[in-house]
């Protein structure tokens, strides 16, 4: 039985692997084809698995929206097009930015957090430091 | 204007309660003491002082018909005081906790009190009369952690408690000889005490301020991530709605009819949530003016100093003496605002209320001229 489960559990893994990798190789062709705001769409869809031993799932997702992230040259207007149910989960995107210390990716998170504060507001980063039940 | 007076009682309000008439106000200043204040030719003047509890009150209400008030405080007691002559003559109520008590309220008919407190567990007092003294039945394990605020049902015995494990439930507390069962709902409700009827997990972070609907068929709550839920049919499937909101979070909610609720917390603005005609709750607007200052940037808050040195990282020359701190524009509040209360006289229309803040103020507003919001009272 628990053989079983375990057995289970290690396909589940593979299957959402697969399914970041296929996100991450759609949004570099999004890119590649300019299309930063439907690259940053894709990569804000869903959240990765929050299971503390699928940390590496979470580092493998974020590598996409990484690159989506970096693409975006004019920050306003992506955020002029975006739905605001995703401005939540952008910016729990952007603290991981920040945290990653390095020095491109935390300009273009701060430059991304400042606009998105100001679109969101203070609630916006409220939720995103207070939600420990959906993670990035 | 919306705010109609406003009074500076102390430093710091820790919460506060009316007199049946609205001519006293009972408040702690951030100490261990209760403060009566009446208001003579304009001004407000201490009449009384309570001094009982060894540490700070953390609630106090004050029951509009039998006018009695009750305090808890984190000495992890509570006291009920009647008005005998010119004096308050206290009565200890053992609420047998461990940790102190948060939040208190009187039932609908005055003849029961809930307490809200840090050990996880709800109290609810009412008075023995054989015996001359106040019970406390004790409802536990339900809850994962502080008990932060209790609100009860119109009909005296549905008790909704709010609490730092992010959820809100709501028990019966039905107490044999002091309710009577309801013949026509005898079989199907379950008025057994300390049965939770629902637990909402509607919120991953701390939960405060829950309120009733006036009929008691919507309850509202709101959690510390900037979000206030509202929630219908209350039962085995309740509908709920999560409505978040761009600002700072909300401490307390008071409903002013079916479709509008008033929020207050760290913004220092009263917010207003209405729902339209098909029940679908949004934020319509802050209460207080805002103005937006001249200088300094687009966000023109109190945090816009700071927000300045945060983004000049990236921006190497930016200097920060371009950048004026800038006080919160336009609110009365100075600071947080942790109590809201109903200031409705009987048979007028004009809904008036008051707030009290970790700013010291008391401050009256009145919605009547208010004319967009006629259409929710």
């Amino acid at each position: 039985m628990a053989e079983a489960k375990k057995s289970m559990g290690f396909d589940n893994v593979e299957d959402i692997l697969t399914k970041i990798e296929n996100k991450s190789l759609k949004i570099e062709s999004l890119i590649k084809q300019y299309k930063f705001i439907e690259a940053i769409k894709t990569a804000l869809e869903g959240y990765p698995p929050q299971d503390e031993r699928c940390k590496h799932l979470q580092s493998a997702n974020w590598i996409g929206v990484h690159k989506a992230l970096m693409a975006i040259k004019d920050v306003e207007g992506m955020l002029r097009s975006l739905d605001p149910q995703y401005y939540d989960i952008l910016m729990k995107y952007a603290y991981r930015g920040l945290s990653s210390g390095n020095r491109t990716t935390c300009d273009q998170c701060l430059k991304i957090h400042e606009k998105l504060t100001e679109k969101a507001g203070f609630g916006c980063i409220l939720r995103s430091l207070v939600d420990t039940v959906n993670t990035v | 204007m919306a705010a109609v007076a406003v009074h500076q009682f102390a430093q710091c309000i820790t919460c506060h309660a009316w007199s049946p008439d609205h001519s006293m106000v009972a408040l702690c200043p951030n100490n261990n003491e209760v403060h009566i204040y009446r208001l003579v030719n304009d001004k407000w003047e201490k009449v009384h002082v309570l001094q009982k509890h060894d540490q700070i009150v953390s609630g106090i209400d004050w029951s509009g018909k039998s006018n009695r008030i009750v305090s808890v405080s984190h000495d992890r007691n509570s006291y009920v005081w009647n008005r005998e002559g010119p004096e308050w003559v206290p009565t200890l109520v053992i609420l047998r906790l461990n940790r102190a008590a948060l939040c208190v309220q009187w039932s609908p008919k005055e003849n029961k009190f809930a307490v809200g407190s840090g050990a996880k567990t709800v109290c609810v007092c009412y008075y023995e009369q054989e015996n001359n003294w106040w019970v406390s039945k004790v409802i536990r394990k339900k809850h994962d952690s502080s008990v932060t605020s209790v609100a009860w049902h119109p009909n005296n015995i549905l008790l909704a408690t709010t609490s730092t494990d992010g959820k809100c439930r709501v028990f019966s507390t039905f107490i044999k000889g002091v309710d009577t069962r309801e013949s026509k709902t005898g079989s199907s409700s379950d008025p057994k005490f300390g049965e939770q009827i629902v637990q909402l997990d509607l919120s991953s972070s701390w939960t405060f301020g829950v309120k009733w609907s006036p009929s008691g068929n919507t309850l509202a709550y709101v959690g510390h991530n900037s979000m206030i839920y509202f929630v219908d049919d209350i039962g085995p499937s309740p509908l709920a709605q999560n409505v978040a909101f761009r600002n700072l979070p909300l401490r307390d909610v008071q409903f002013f009819s079916e479709k509008m609720v008033i929020g207050v917390g760290f913004d220092c603005n009263p917010m207003i949530f209405a729902a339209d005609k098909s029940g679908l709750w949004s934020f319509i607007r802050f209460l207080g003016e805002r103005k937006e200052s001249l200088s300094g940037p687009k966000s023109g808050s109190q945090f816009s100093e700071a927000f300045g040195k945060l983004y000049g990282q990236a921006k190497h020359g930016l200097s920060n003496d371009t950048v004026e701190p800038s006080k919160i524009q336009g609110a009365v509040h100075d600071n947080c605002i942790n109590c809201i209360a109903l200031l409705n006289k009987k048979g007028s229309e004009t809904k008036r209320f008051s707030t009290s803040g970790m700013d010291g103020k008391v401050v009256i507003w009145d919605l009547g001229n208010q004319q967009d919001l006629k259409e929710y009272l």
